[in-house]
């Protein structure tokens, strides 16, 4: 449901020309042109937000079960990540993050716990729960930030195998393979039975019991995959793009926006995760070019943050009444129009 | 047991509950058990309800009902509104616990059938409201209808191990032959939601249909659809069985649409069982008559006495 309609809309051929391009775009072209600029402020924040959305989108979109804490577990992701590489040396970092991932999945299913009795709204407001008790905790207790005063740690330089990924080249390239691998992961996963499963609990929950599906241990994988995403995610916020963490990086603000990615991009797409990451990514950027182009001296940082929040809730009830399934659909709507107009007119 | 044997219609209705009861206490696994298992296994009712009282809250929604529904039948529920027919196939899929009695599922009694272990028993059903899941692809659609077979966990989905492709290309091939016989492969790629109802109904046919459910129960399939769609429903409704050697439960408003296709009619009324037999018997039967023209029942005349 998600990648398929515009692949499908290409020869095999032809979408794996259009892969190959665009991984050498990616892998290749960005890196070695050196915008060091794009890199450091757009691409890797946009990269790790795009997978802590698509770690959302699979708990939200695909499964149905709303979530207020995802900033809470990319804040679990990274401390976990420190705390390993600190108190762990010896393993590698790819593994750290591994575990990482792991610690945040687990700490997602206690907290999805309440997901078998409430829903919908009632859910959403368990999640916060997470969200409190994490940021509580993290700044309670020094010895997550090992006992630094400030309660602000440094993150460790990234190394794989030998190689060090300094630089905003390095930090990019890693963060875009972390991303694609993670990312193809889940997808491979939401293509199989669990995919489905999600789907029909989210649809249907008493005829997804009926037929079989497990519901308890349906809604838990949707929690600790979800969660192991987004902790992989904010290992990445914190150590390729922030290179600093503090509790209040993750506050509440966060986990809205992150739902609103998910939102504005398009719900059960992880197209339209990447695309709501973009967006949100890459709108304030507009915003302050075109605000300063137009007003001039008038348009400072404060109505820079505040006219951001107004364009972005305006799209989000936009997007909620005219186009619920986000900007995804837009795409999708646009690209038949430029590749087959004559069906278009038709329907 | 010999009764059960020989004939296996109306006679076997009272006699299989009981005979069930009597069996129940002996639950040990002894040679003597299997051997009688064995032996009227063929006969066994594929559903057997033995006295069902299920009341909401001091309203009496079934009382004393008794059931029993032989393999390979077609049996037609039916009666007014309220008359507890939902609340009986509720009963029966488990999603009510009765206050009284046993639901049995082949050979195995219930006080509350496990939903969840529903289609692990064979059993499968669809709803009255639609049940579909709407942002599944209609083959997905049908694909969910055997969920309860994917052993591999989520991590061999994910690799691809051989036991998860196993799993999944077997599923797909019964999946594919289910939407070949409801006629559904114009449609297979579409998502369900989009769809018009009468072919939504028939996607939820098929979900129900694909694991090969040894009992099947339909709850108002014909409710909503048009005159032509419901002669094509009921032809589908009668192939399953023969083809699929399902037994099917349906439960049905309207009294003329299952005449001629249901082998048997058990008439409900005020939550109690009034008229069990064939169409014709039915058709004769005075409470039947009076429960659709609408006569007073008689504990309210006794009252208005």
């Amino acid at each position: 449901m998600s990648a398929a309609p515009s692949t499908a809309q290409l020869s095999p051929s032809a979408g794996a020309f259009v892969i190959a391009v665009g991984a050498a775009i990616a892998f290749g072209a960005v890196p070695l042109l050196g915008f060091d600029y794009l890199m450091d402020a757009v691409l890797t924040p946009f990269l790790a937000l795009a997978l802590a959305a698509v770690g959302l989108n699979l708990l939200t979109g695909y499964a149905g079960q709303v979530s207020l804490g995802s900033a809470a577990f990319l804040a679990v992701g990274a401390y976990a990540t420190y705390n390993l590489h600190l108190r762990l040396p010896q393993l590698p970092l790819l593994v750290d993050l591994v575990l990482a991932g792991l610690i945040a999945a687990a700490i997602g299913i206690v907290f999805g716990l309440p997901s078998l009795r409430l829903r919908g709204f009632y859910l959403a407001v368990s999640t916060l729960a997470a969200q409190f008790f994490v940021q509580w905790a993290l700044t309670k207790f020094g010895w997550f930030s090992n006992d630094n005063p400030s309660g602000v740690i440094d993150a460790p330089v990234l190394s794989v195998a030998g190689f060090t990924f300094t630089g905003p080249a390095g930090r990019y390239v890693f963060s875009l393979s972390v991303v694609v691998v993670a990312t193809f992961l889940t997808l491979r996963l939401l293509r199989a039975q669990s995919g489905r499963n999600f789907i029909a609990v989210r649809d249907h929950e008493l005829a997804a019991k009926v037929i079989g599906v497990p519901l308890l241990r349906t809604k838990l994988l949707a929690f600790g995959v979800s969660s192991f995403l987004i902790g992989i995610a904010g290992a990445l916020w914190a150590f390729a793009y922030l290179r600093t963490v503090e509790p209040a990086g993750f506050n509440l603000d966060r986990s809205f926006q992150i739902l609103f990615i998910i939102i504005i991009g398009g719900l059960a797409s992880l197209r339209g995760a990447f695309l709501g990451a973009a967006f949100i990514v890459v709108f304030p950027l507009i915003l302050s070019r075109a605000g300063a182009a137009l007003l001039g001296g008038v348009f400072d940082s404060g109505v820079l943050e505040m006219s951001q929040r107004i364009v972005v809730g305006a799209l989000i009830i936009a997007f909620l009444i005219a186009e619920p399934r986000g900007l995804i659909a837009l795409w999708d709507r646009l690209w038949r129009a430029v590749t087959r107009p004559a069906a278009v007119r038709n329907t | 047991m010999t009764a059960i044997a020989t004939d296996a219609g109306v006679l076997a209705l009272e006699a299989a509950p009981a005979q069930g009861r009597a069996l129940a206490p002996a639950t040990t696994d002894t040679p003597d058990r299997r051997l009688a298992q064995a032996a009227d296994c063929a006969a066994r009712p594929v559903l057997a309800l033995s006295d069902i009282a299920l009341t909401f809250g001091g309203v009496a929604a079934l009382r004393d009902i008794d059931l029993a529904v032989a393999p390979g039948e077609i049996c037609a529920v039916i009666g007014p509104n309220g008359a507890g027919k939902s609340s009986l196939l509720n009963v029966i899929s488990g999603l009510y616990r009765p206050d009284r009695g046993q639901v049995w599922l082949g050979e195995r009694a219930f006080a509350q059938v496990p939903t969840a272990e529903l289609a692990a028993h064979g059993v499968a059903r669809t709803f009255q409201n639609l049940a579909i899941f709407k942002g599944l692809s209609v083959f997905d659609n049908v694909l969910m209808g055997l969920a309860h077979r994917v052993r591999a966990g989520f991590l061999r989905q994910i690799i691809g191990s051989p036991l998860a492709r196993r799993i999944e290309a077997e599923n797909r091939a019964a999946a594919e032959d289910v939407i070949g016989f409801l006629h559904l492969g114009d449609v297979r790629e579409r998502s369900a939601g989009s769809l018009p109802y009468g072919l939504q109904k028939r996607v939820e046919l098929a979900r129900a249909l694909v694991a090969r459910p040894t009992l099947l129960l339909l709850d108002e399939p014909f409710a909503g659809v048009t005159l032509s769609e419901k002669l094509e429903l009921s032809e589908h409704v009668r192939n399953a069985r023969d083809l699929y050697g399902a037994t099917i439960v349906l439960i049905e408003h309207d009294i003329g649409v299952v005449m001629g296709l249901s082998d048997r009619i058990a008439v409900l009324d005020n939550g109690s069982k009034i008229a069990d037999g064939t169409p014709d018997e039915v058709k004769a039967d005075q409470a039947v008559i009076d429960a659709y023209l609408g006569v007073a029942h008689q504990d309210v005349t006794e009252l208005a006495v």
